[in-house]
């Protein structure tokens, strides 16, 4: 392992002592209009050298002494040529102005696709704030996480599932970043909506394959979230009101004085839904609430021509109560503190201090029983990187990663002095590290490759009491019952504050080869291995809010995940199209799935509930884009397959996962129609997802009890729908924005689910009647709605 | 009474104006499976209404959509154990096997061994312990909530015994007959643990959520006293009776629930169902006007 890294650190040295008398050219690209930094814009050379902007828009070139084309380009803005003479070190900003900005241009253009061929990236699609607006929304809320379900290889199970699944993984081996802090739980609403406020996103890139190094502790995905960093040049903001929940955001320069511009802004968005207001209108519901609302905040400030900081943090909260039956509220926070250098021309430098929580409350209202539960996940995280510019073709990024984690599993509290007794589950804490090298090495004008390694460790900390079990194992696998028994408790050994109670180690070798094949095609292939630690334990076919996550620790090992993906990208017709086509193999160990019948909710022996398998998933996925034109938009088309394997579980037999679908297309349009008018729409076409159908009935303590056999055995009926929306922007002076859209515009009743039960009631009295029935549950007909925006 | 997933589902209902069920009964075709034979009944220790005889009930598994009767199963022979001494019990009708010789005790371990189409089939229960006695009985008028009817509800006080292990299932009848309703909330009501109240004094316990009385209504409730084994097996088959099919909560993959029977001859074809051994504290009251 140390050999690899010296003979690394030797081939390093190398490289950045190698070459002819060259100047750095480096610095940031702004939008034009609020001075805000622009984050992976392509940069041209010479038409030969490229690089794009960092997460902090900062570039650097190595250039030899001479004049140079400079080629600017970025998705939505228009492209900038300039000339540049370079004799010394340069810094050299450059200013982008929006296409959408100037009303006399009708047409819409992205940037060339020659990013998406040019690139050593695979598996990665990125969307930003301002198409997710444009796209049809669910009662008008537009939805990062919706939004990114238009895109190949990335689905949910339903309209009402929290967070997403990438190429068949599990929702938890997401990992979700909102600038650089982990988000917990994603979703609002029980998974309706998302808990990202689409107005205060500047850029989201969710990578399902080729991941790089400097990510780790999630399976299947990244998904890198950036939140916007405000005006420096005019204070300003936008109101939205939609049919579910108002909003609004203010953004502005720090500090401004009489200057052009600030050295810092700020940006500010608030967003409540407001369906409980309604709730008055039916008798049922009067003394309910059922609301949620989320704060964004983020701010940048220039102590010098070097040095910046940031600020970003958020806070959402869900709360939904029903008198005398139950109330619960949840909801992340998170925030971070970043310090960007620019060490010299060629090091820069970031180091963030991440602090995220996810919690919930539950609180039983049962007259006679009311108690309060509350379980929450805190962490917190402190990660420097140093990024070096070797030269232009060697880039080198590495870090470290350290997060200490504090579980609260649970605590239960009695309520209005009921006769539950008080308890506390034991904290759990746990201690994950990452150092990672990646580099980033044009080896000829045709081969590029980014090839890094990831060296994770885990360890579960004390203070805890563990539980010994008689066998070793907390359950045991009974083949003549096709159950697992709890084993006995022997002893509990107690571990000291901060002791190790068990360590966990990681080797993650990633990389990825592009190859050139011309101008406008490439080849490209990545591989990836990857270790989670922390488990998502739920007992729903999809994931709620009440879910725990629980550390690695000698009764859960770390899951972990190979993943090859091979890939084909073309651009034709002057980079009007362009096509990729990618497949996959994705093999995964050690996933977590309960065992039958668990009961997760207040159990303390979470490992006395679990069992883990592997799984398997593969896939082909194929996206066409139209880039330019009055009609812009995208066909994906998925052909994907996941499985599943623990023992005791469908017969010690591969089964299809929950998130296993076939086939899956989506169709996105946006049409321009003039300078008023813009319309989108979408069309989803999916083969039926996994659901059990029994294979009999019997008669068990007064009800008719179903017999199953094959996990996930059924399909339920194709899914497809239509989603229209219309944008009257306003007119040149005004300020009013108004987006109407429709979705599931022909009504068509999909299927949330397909489930068998007895019938429970005779003339409106609730009773077993014996006699069964199948019922279709869709969760939406023909939503129609209305949003108005206002820009300030 | 509807229970959370219920309560949920209706409010989002609410939310997504046009979401809607339908039946699709008729839609459907299931797949044929081979019959399992199925257990339903056990061994009952009543000490307020003692019981003349015992009786279990054996029946075959049919397509879940099917309209017509149980198939029961009339050819098996049937014996109870205690480890030391075994009785018969005889088909009567219907699947129902019974013998009046039998008297549960407490702290019992009791073997059931079935024979039936050549195999044969055992399990085992223990009766741990005694049910607690009702401190109070009572019933209340209620009036309609949003989960609820209108109505009388049968209500209880009752105190756990401290420092033991204690698992509970809840049964009402309504003029003699067993009533229950397929309700999400069965499982948080019809089974408990005392995890959370060991050694407390329990006040205003319905038996049942969802079962309300009218005037002249004869309500008897029992308290049943339950092994850990039948604790976690009824868990799971309220649960799983109660799906009522929103992915938000309470909708776990559907599976087979195993019971406590064991195939002898060919574990694979399983038995369904579960063999007890319980107590029973019990109570009836008439609804009269107060």
């Amino acid at each position: 392992m140390k050999k690899q890294f010296i003979y690394l650190f030797c081939i390093l040295c190398y490289l950045a002592t190698h070459g002819q008398e060259k100047f750095t050219v480096n610095g940031y690209v702004k939008d034009n209009r609020s001075g805000e930094k622009l984050l992976g814009v392509n940069i041209i050379v010479d038409n030969t050298y490229g690089t794009t902007t960092n997460d902090y828009g900062f570039y650097s070139i190595r250039l030899s002494k001479g004049t140079h084309q400079f080629e600017i380009s970025y998705l939505g803005y228009k492209v900038i040529h300039k000339e540049i003479f370079v004799n010394s070190n340069t810094k050299t900003d450059f200013n982008l102005n929006e296409e959408l900005a100037e009303l006399d241009e009708i047409m819409i253009s992205s940037n060339k696709p020659q990013k998406n061929i040019k690139s050593t990236e695979m598996s990665v699609v990125s969307l930003k704030g301002e198409t997710i607006k444009k796209l049809p929304a669910i009662l008008g809320e537009p939805d990062i996480l919706k939004s990114l379900q238009l895109l190949p290889g990335v689905s949910s199970i339903n309209e009402a599932s929290s967070g997403f699944n990438v190429r068949g993984g599990s929702v938890d081996q997401n990992l979700i970043l909102l600038d650089e802090a982990t988000i917990y739980n994603a979703s609002h609403l029980f998974g309706f909506f998302s808990v990202f406020n689409s107005d205060a996103i500047k850029n989201a890139k969710l990578y399902k394959g080729g991941i790089p190094s400097i990510y780790g502790g999630r399976l299947s995905s990244v998904l890198d979230i950036k939140q916007r960093e405000g005006n420096v040049k005019k204070f300003g903001g936008n109101l939205g009101v939609g049919l579910i929940s108002a909003k609004a955001l203010i953004e502005g320069p720090i500090l401004k004085g009489d200057k052009e511009e600030a050295n810092g802004s700020y940006m500010l968005a608030g967003r409540r839904s407001y369906i409980d207001l309604f709730t008055f209108l039916t008798e049922d519901f009067k003394n309910s609430s059922l609301f949620f609302y989320d704060f964004n905040l983020k701010a940048n400030y220039d102590i010098n021509k070097n040095n910046r900081l940031f600020l970003s943090g958020y806070f959402g909260r869900d709360k939904f109560e029903l008198e005398k039956l139950l109330g619960t509220i949840w909801g992340n926070t998170s925030a971070s503190l970043r310090w960007t250098s620019v060490l010299n021309d060629k090091l820069f430098l970031q180091t963030s201090a991440i602090y995220s929580n996810y919690d919930y409350t539950l609180d039983n209202l049962r007259t006679g029983s009311e108690f309060r539960w509350k379980s929450n996940i805190t962490s917190y995280n402190i990660k420097p990187r140093l990024s070096w510019y070797i030269n232009n073709n060697n880039t080198l990024k590495t870090g470290i990663d350290v997060t200490y984690y504090n579980f609260k599993p649970g605590k239960i509290s009695p309520l209005k002095g009921s006769s539950i007794n008080a308890e506390k589950f034991s904290n759990k804490f746990g201690l994950e590290n990452g150092v990672y090298a990646d580099l980033k090495q044009n080896i000829t004008n045709k081969l590029s490759v980014q090839y890094g390694l990831r060296w994770s460790n885990f360890s579960r900390l004390g203070k805890e009491e563990i539980r010994i079990y008689k066998t070793g194992k907390p359950l045991t696998y009974i083949p003549e019952l096709d159950i697992y028994k709890e084993n006995k408790v022997t002893e509990t050994v107690t571990y000291k504050s901060q002791e190790r109670i068990k360590t966990f180690n990681g080797i993650e070798p990633r990389a990825s080869i592009r190859y050139l094949l011309n101008d406008n095609n490439s080849l490209k292939i990545s591989y990836n291995k990857m270790y989670q630690y922390l488990h998502l334990i739920s007992n729903t076919s999809s994931p709620t809010p009440l879910d725990v996550w629980s550390p690695s620790g000698r009764y859960l090992s770390p899951q972990y995940a190979d993943q090859l993906a091979l890939g084909y990208f073309t651009s034709f017709k002057e980079g009007k199209y362009d096509l990729n086509v990618e497949t996959y193999y994705k093999k995964l160990e050690d996933v977590t799935d309960f065992i039958d019948g668990a009961d997760l909710l207040f159990t303390e022996e979470i490992e006395t509930q679990v069992a883990q398998g592997k799984g398997r998933a593969y896939g082909l996925e194929v996206q066409l884009n139209k880039n330019e034109g009055k009609f812009t938009g995208w066909l994906s088309y998925t052909l994907a397959k996941s499985e599943t394997k623990v023992l005791g579980i469908n017969n010690n037999a591969y089964y299809p996962s929950n998130t296993d679908q076939l086939h899956e297309l989506n169709l996105v349009g946006f049409y321009k129609l003039n300078k008023r008018w813009d319309f989108g729409f979408n069309f989803i076409f999916g083969s039926g997802r996994p659901v059990t159908y029994p294979t009999g009935k019997y008669r068990q303590n007064g009800l008719v009890v179903g017999d199953y056999n094959n996990r996930n055995g059924n399909r339920l009926p194709v899914y497809h729908r239509l989603d229209l929306s219309a944008t009257l922007n306003p007119k040149k002076g005004k300020r009013g924005k108004w987006i109407f859209s429709i979705v599931n515009a022909y009504n068509r009743k999909n299927a949330a689910s397909i489930y068998f039960n007895e019938i429970g009631e005779i003339n409106d009295v609730e009773i077993a009647t014996g006699k069964t029935k199948a019922t279709k549950l869709s969760f939406f007909g023909i939503v129609p709605s209305i949003s108005y925006e206002f820009k300030f | 009474m509807k229970n959370i997933s219920s309560a949920l589902l209706i409010l989002l209902l609410f939310i997504i104006f046009s979401s809607c069920e339908t039946d699709v009964s008729n839609d459907i075709t299931l797949a044929k499976s081979p019959l399992r034979l199925v257990i339903d009944g056990g061994l009952e220790r009543n000490t307020v209404t003692p019981l003349s005889k015992q009786q279990i009930r054996l029946t075959t598994t049919t397509n879940f959509l099917s309209t017509t009767d149980q198939p029961f199963v009339n050819d098996a022979q049937v014996t109870i154990s205690n480890g030391i001494d075994s009785w018969r019990f005889i088909h009567t009708n219907n699947g129902f096997y019974e013998n009046s010789e039998i008297i549960p005790e407490i702290g019992k371990t009791y073997t059931i061994t079935i024979l039936w189409n050549g195999e044969t089939y055992q399990g085992t229960d223990t009766l741990v312990q005694e049910a607690p006695k009702f401190d109070k009985f009572y019933y209340k008028y209620e009036e309609e909530t949003t989960f609820s009817d209108a109505g009388y509800y049968i209500k209880f006080d009752t105190t756990d015994p401290p420092n033991i292990q204690n698992f509970y299932l809840y049964k009402l009848f309504k003029n003699g007959e067993f009533v229950i309703v397929p309700d999400p909330g069965n499982s948080d009501v019809l089974v408990v643990s005392d995890k959370f109240f060991d050694g407390k004094k329990r006040i205003g316990v319905y038996p049942n959520e969802d079962i309300f009385f009218k005037i002249g209504d004869i309500a008897t409730a029992q308290q049943v006293s339950i092994s850990e084994t039948y604790y976690e097996y009824l868990k799971e088959l309220f649960i799983q009776t109660g799906n009522v099919g929103t992915p938000i909560i309470g909708n776990p993959p559907p599976a087979s629930i195993r019971g406590n029977l064991i195939n002898l001859d060919n574990h694979t074809n399983r038995a369904l169902g579960y063999f007890y051994a319980v107590d029973i504290e019990e109570n009836t009251v008439t609804i009269t006007e107060n």
